[in-house]
């Protein structure tokens, strides 16, 4: 199976390839390599590579983008198959101009710094959430209007609540 | 000495003080929120006691429920652990009505040292060195601006009730002092309901350097030597070591020595810590005295051999102290990390959530100081702290060698945590050189580390590209469509900098 991971704007060609037990052949821009691969626990693997073993967290996360863990480095990268990157590409992109607001934990509103219909700057702080004794300001990913606001002030939220939506 | 003791605390602090009660022998009693019934505390106790929902405020932070469940369990004793009640006077006093004893200072020490003004005037008095500012609350902007030309720019504002960075102000400039002691006022309110707020000078490029002390009812003192807690990030201690390398022999005895002399002036019992600012010359000033058990004490406990918690107990239940000052020796070199559920990746945002796979570091030299488990749920109604990792090495070089190997042993899952943090920290040159200040995390750390290039990309895409493929097999063959491993949902991302969507 091929993949292509990009990071910035570069882009690579990974290939996949199964030899049984842990180990896989890997093609990666251009150059093959055996892995031997072995999943510890959900997101995490111990890899031989090249001769050297390496811990790896492998956090996944919803828009085919990935954290990967190794000695305190933090990769992120995008990385999709060839057949699933040419289809989007080929539809285009998809509801740009919106930006829904979710609560990144559980935890309670502090403050609304903003109201409905206002306009608010890309990166503008909107909305203050309050989890494990700390204040956390959310800013807003996109310049627009603030269209609707779905939560009050001292309200305790889920992680993954609608906030408030900018158009 | 004791037959049973109350534990008013969680976590791992609350770990930690039943494993010293357990080694002594005493039976031990939890206190937990109804969120903290599967908490590591709560199975450790000899007993447990629901005291409430899960809000700090409707529990942990209940005089009267603490005292209830002390009593109806028959403890004589109730250890506060750090935070929630531990500096808190009207608990002391309570305790002292009920006839438990609170395992620390009494209530005249903590509402002296408690009240950053009061303890100043205290200490100064015992010929303790203090930082030059005011030792009144400034209310007015005519009196902040008066000062301010008194002692010199750059000055501090500092909320009197003050802890943990909140209610502080730097000011460099006369022209933002007077909106500073606003804000500062209005911070003070809010974090603390009291907005007293007082000046000092700011010293530039300060360390950070407390003595741990311990005493007892009978007037003995003694000091078990430095902690230097200068990597800090945002005011918040995240590494700490022992000993500090700017502190000279003459120095830290000098330190001590006006450490006890500030203990002495409020007849301190147990153990507490000075906490000090060192200048570039080795100057030092008293900054505060925490009165409390601190985070940071197994540092200590490490290169000096003291169990501060049984110290504690002991001289609670009115015994001596077991060591003379002349017994302390600092031997070799300890590190602590401080282990929160936050993602550095994302500006350190609070990450709770269920510990998915965790692999604690062992081997020799090595401490850890942890309230979870694997299947544990870390709450959002508490501090972020989830252990402390602490090494011991025969100096530092090896000390930090040893953090080093404890942190890539380190596996955590299922919640972001500090630890990349802590290795990048470890292998900072700056650090590694002993060459840093309390500014050093937030001023010249993140710099260097946005120009860094990261190692063994390529291992991290072909494992990425493995797992994929994994996945897609999988659900080839099981025919239905599911999260796959590893994922986590969008909302934990949804404020996330620096990534671009593709496509």
């Amino acid at each position: 199976m091929s993949y292509v991971a990009t990071i910035g704007e570069r882009e690579v060609a990974i290939s996949v390839e199964d030899l049984g037990g842990s180990n896989y052949k890997v093609l990666i821009d251009g150059v093959e390599h055996v892995v031997d691969a072995h999943q510890v626990a959900s997101q995490l693997w111990s890899v031989l590579y090249r001769g050297a073993s390496f811990v790896v967290d492998v956090t996944r996360l919803p828009t085919e983008e990935y954290e990967v863990l190794i000695q305190g480095d933090c990769h992120k990268f995008a990385l999709m198959n060839e057949q699933r990157r040419a289809m989007i590409r080929a539809g285009g992109k998809g509801s740009a101009g919106k930006a829904m607001l979710t609560s990144p934990m559980p935890g309670k509103v502090v403050k609304l710094l903003v109201k409905e219909g206002q306009e608010v700057e890309a990166g503008q702080g909107v909305i203050v959430v309050e989890a494990m004794k700390m204040e956390n300001e959310l800013k807003s990913a996109l310049a627009g209007k603030v269209k609707e606001i779905f939560v009050d002030e001292g309200e305790v939220v889920e992680s993954g609540a609608k906030l408030l939506l900018v158009e | 000495m004791f037959r049973k003791i109350l534990i008013a605390n969680r976590g791992e602090i609350a770990v930690r003080v039943l494993r010293a009660c357990k080694e002594l022998g005493i039976r031990t009693v939890a206190v937990y929120s109804e969120v903290d019934r599967k908490a590591l505390h709560t199975r450790y106790a000899d007993e447990a006691v629901c005291i409430g929902p899960a809000p700090a405020r409707e529990s942990y932070l209940v005089i009267d429920k603490i005292i209830d469940a002390a009593k109806k369990s028959g403890a004589e004793a109730i250890h506060p652990g750090y935070g929630f009640l531990a500096e808190n006077p009207l608990f002391a006093d309570r305790c002292e009505k009920e006839k438990i004893k609170l395992i620390g200072p009494s209530a005249y020490a903590m509402r002296t040292m408690g009240s950053k003004t009061l303890a100043r005037k205290t200490v100064q008095s015992a010929g303790v060195p203090v930082v030059p500012g005011t030792v009144e609350p400034i209310t007015t902007e005519a009196e902040v601006i008066r000062v301010a030309k008194e002692i010199g720019l750059p000055v501090m504002l500092k909320a009197t009730a003050g802890g943990g960075g909140k209610g502080m102000r730097l000011v460099r400039e006369e022209s933002e002092l007077s909106s500073s002691l606003r804000m500062a006022k209005s911070e003070a309110k809010s974090a603390f309901s009291d907005d007293s707020v007082y000046i000092e000078k700011y010293i530039e490029n300060p360390r950070h350097v407390e003595i741990q002390l311990l005493g007892d009812r009978h007037g003995n003192y003694v000091h078990l030597c430095e902690r230097e807690c200068s990597i800090q990030r945002r005011h918040q201690k995240v590494v700490e070591e022992s000993p500090s390398v700017i502190i000279t022999p003459e120095v830290r005895a000098a330190m001590g020595k006006v450490a006890i002399d500030a203990a002495r002036a409020v007849k301190y019992e147990g153990a507490g810590t000075c906490e000090f600012l060192v200048d570039s010359k080795r100057n030092f000033f008293f900054l505060e005295m925490n009165t409390r058990l601190q985070v940071e004490h197994p540092v200590t406990e490490m290169v000096t051999g003291v169990d501060i918690v049984k110290e504690q107990i002991r001289v609670a239940a009115g015994e001596k102290l077991s060591i003379r000052q002349e017994d302390v020796k600092q031997s070799g070199h300890a590190i602590e990390c401080r282990v929160y559920a936050e993602d550095p990746e994302r500006n350190f945002m609070p990450c709770p959530g269920v510990v998915t796979s965790l692999r604690i570091p062992g081997g020799p030299g090595v401490r850890d100081d942890s309230g979870m488990y694997e299947g544990f749920e870390i709450p959002i109604y508490y501090d972020p702290i989830i252990s402390k990792l602490v090494v011991w090495g025969k100096d530092r070089t090896e000390a930090i060698a040893r953090m080093k190997r404890a942190l890539a042993e380190y596996v955590v899952t299922g919640v972001k945590t500090t630890i990349p943090f802590h290795i990048r920290v470890m292998n900072n040159r700056h650090f590694i050189e002993g060459n840093f200040d309390t500014n050093f995390i937030d001023k010249v750390f993140f710099k260097e580390e946005e120009a860094r290039q990261l190692r063994n990309e390529e291992v991290a895409l072909v494992t990425a590209a493995i797992q994929v493929f994994t996945e897609e097999r999988k659900r080839a063959v099981a025919q239905q469509p599911g999260e796959a491993a590893g994922a986590v949902s969008m909302w934990k991302y949804s404020t996330r900098p620096g990534i671009r969507k593709i496509g």
